[in-house]
């Protein structure tokens, strides 16, 4: 098992959802490393990642929605377009709204079947898109990153076969499971907590992969519950 | 025409899920406004009498009185021209759907309450009520994901079900207590199906978004 030589907390791109989750003509919120981010769609399919805030009053923009290629604030109607400036508020309809006011972005791109966000000065590129990834679910956790990548390298999926070769490629994991290769993207959100993105590197039918959704809760309990054991 | 009529307040969530079925159902609602807040009138005597547990919603049709969200839901269910997608005929489907039913009243009871000592200053454990909500919600969104994987789209199966009208509200006005919609995205696809059914109506806290 290959060790990964920094912090998950410091990677420069880290997973936020899986790809299949952010539909087009939706946004949903998240936090990173404490920071507050909307991800959203736009009715195109281009993904975009900005700060989780409103520049008008500071409303959460992941409580917005989006109407063709902007994303509106769910208090005033500002809306904002795929570059993150302010191009409409309702409020005055005749005016010319100035370029300044806009939305702090995050760069975004999509990759093993996830959405990768990095901060918009990161100059390492994006993770490479090397093979298909199966959407299984994204699942919150109340422990940290570090802690749940641990497990998993000890445990993968409960109830679901040997575990095989695990290896952690910064916030990745890959890993075998009887016959099924298994990923999982590592998003660290606070101290206690963090977000796992499961996918397959093969699909399965519709009913396996329902049945392995036990396997993940088994798994958050599992992480859950060992609190005061201490998994390393 | 039945004229069931509803004892109703617009910013309670069990007064929407009786308001969200019969629209759904395509049951038309006599409407008599209860002043629950600030002005308390569900505590005075005419209304007591009316329903001595002194909470709304209260719903009068053909000489009844129901006093039960979900009894009021399975009944409008069975009225309306619409109503006949709501109650599965197959009993597997029609248990899991009374299942999902109790579940929404008892085990995410805690989300109303956590909601009602947030926005009306409601005495009781916010905090509690709030981690208990969000243990049945994480439930819902473990079993929302099983049923996206066999392409169904809603609780009971691949049609709506009373459970579904239900269950919506404690997801969609969980905010409302500070739990955002972030580790759910099973539950956020899942809502965006039940708001495009026909009928479909809000209620503050859901947003139209058009
Ligand atoms: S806070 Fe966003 S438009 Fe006012």
């Amino acid at each position: 098992m290959s060790e990964t030589p920094f912090a998950l907390s410091e990677l420069p791109w880290s997973p936020l959802a899986l790809a299949a989750d952010i539909e087009a003509g939706t946004s949903a919120g998240t936090v990173w490393n404490g920071a507050e981010i909307v991800i959203w769609r736009d009715s195109r399919g281009s993904l975009h990642a900005w700060e989780d805030r409103c520049p008008h009053r500071g409303m959460k923009l992941s409580f917005g929605f989006v109407r063709g290629d902007r994303l509106a604030c769910l208090y005033h109607g500002w809306e904002f377009g795929d570059d993150a400036t302010c191009r409409y508020i309702p409020a005055h309809p005749e005016l010319a709204v100035p370029p300044t006011i806009r939305v702090a972005r995050y760069k975004a791109a999509e990759a093993l079947g996830m959405v990768w966000v990095a901060h918009p000065d990161a100059a390492e590129p994006s993770p490479e898109d090397s093979h298909a990834v199966f959407g299984l679910r994204s699942l919150q956790i109340d422990r940290s990153a570090p802690e749940i990548a641990d497990l998993i390298c000890r445990v993968g999926l409960p109830g679901c076969g040997g575990l095989n070769m695990p290896e952690r490629l910064g916030p990745l994991i890959r890993w075998r499971q009887g016959d099924l290769g298994l990923i999982a993207g590592l998003q660290p959100m606070t101290d206690a907590s963090c977000t796992l993105h499961l996918g397959m590197e093969s699909d399965l039918p519709g009913t396996e992969r329902a049945a392995m959704i036990s396997a993940t809760v088994a798994l958050r309990t599992l992480a859950e519950s060992s609190r005061s054991e201490g998994l390393s | 025409m039945t004229n069931a009529r509803l004892w109703n307040h617009d910013l309670n969530d069990d007064c929407y899920r009786v308001r969200l079925m019969a629209a759904l159902a395509g049951v038309a609602l006599d409407i008599r406004p209860v002043d629950l807040f600030p002005g308390g009138e569900h505590q005075s005597p005419e209304y007591r009498a009316l329903n001595p547990l002194a909470r709304l919603p209260l719903l009068h049709a053909e000489g009844m009185i129901l006093r039960q969200t979900e009894a009021m839901l399975l009944y409008l269910a069975g009225l309306g021209p619409r109503g006949p997608l709501f109650l599965p005929e197959k009993a597997p489907e029609r248990a899991l759907m009374q299942d999902w039913l109790f579940f929404a009243a008892r085990d995410l009871g805690a989300a109303s309450q956590a909601r009602t000592v947030a926005m009306f200053g409601a005495s009781g454990d916010g905090a509690a009520l709030a981690m208990s909500a969000r243990r049945g919600l994480r439930m819902l969104e473990d079993h929302m994901t099983g049923q996206r994987h066999m392409g169904l789209n809603f609780v009971t199966g691949a049609q709506p079900s009373v459970a579904d009208v239900a269950l919506f509200p404690a997801f969609a006005l969980c905010r409302d207590f500070n739990l955002d919609h972030d580790a759910f995205p099973a539950l956020r696809r899942w809502a965006r199906q039940i708001r495009q059914l026909e009928g479909f109506i809000s209620m503050p806290g859901i947003p139209d978004y058009h």
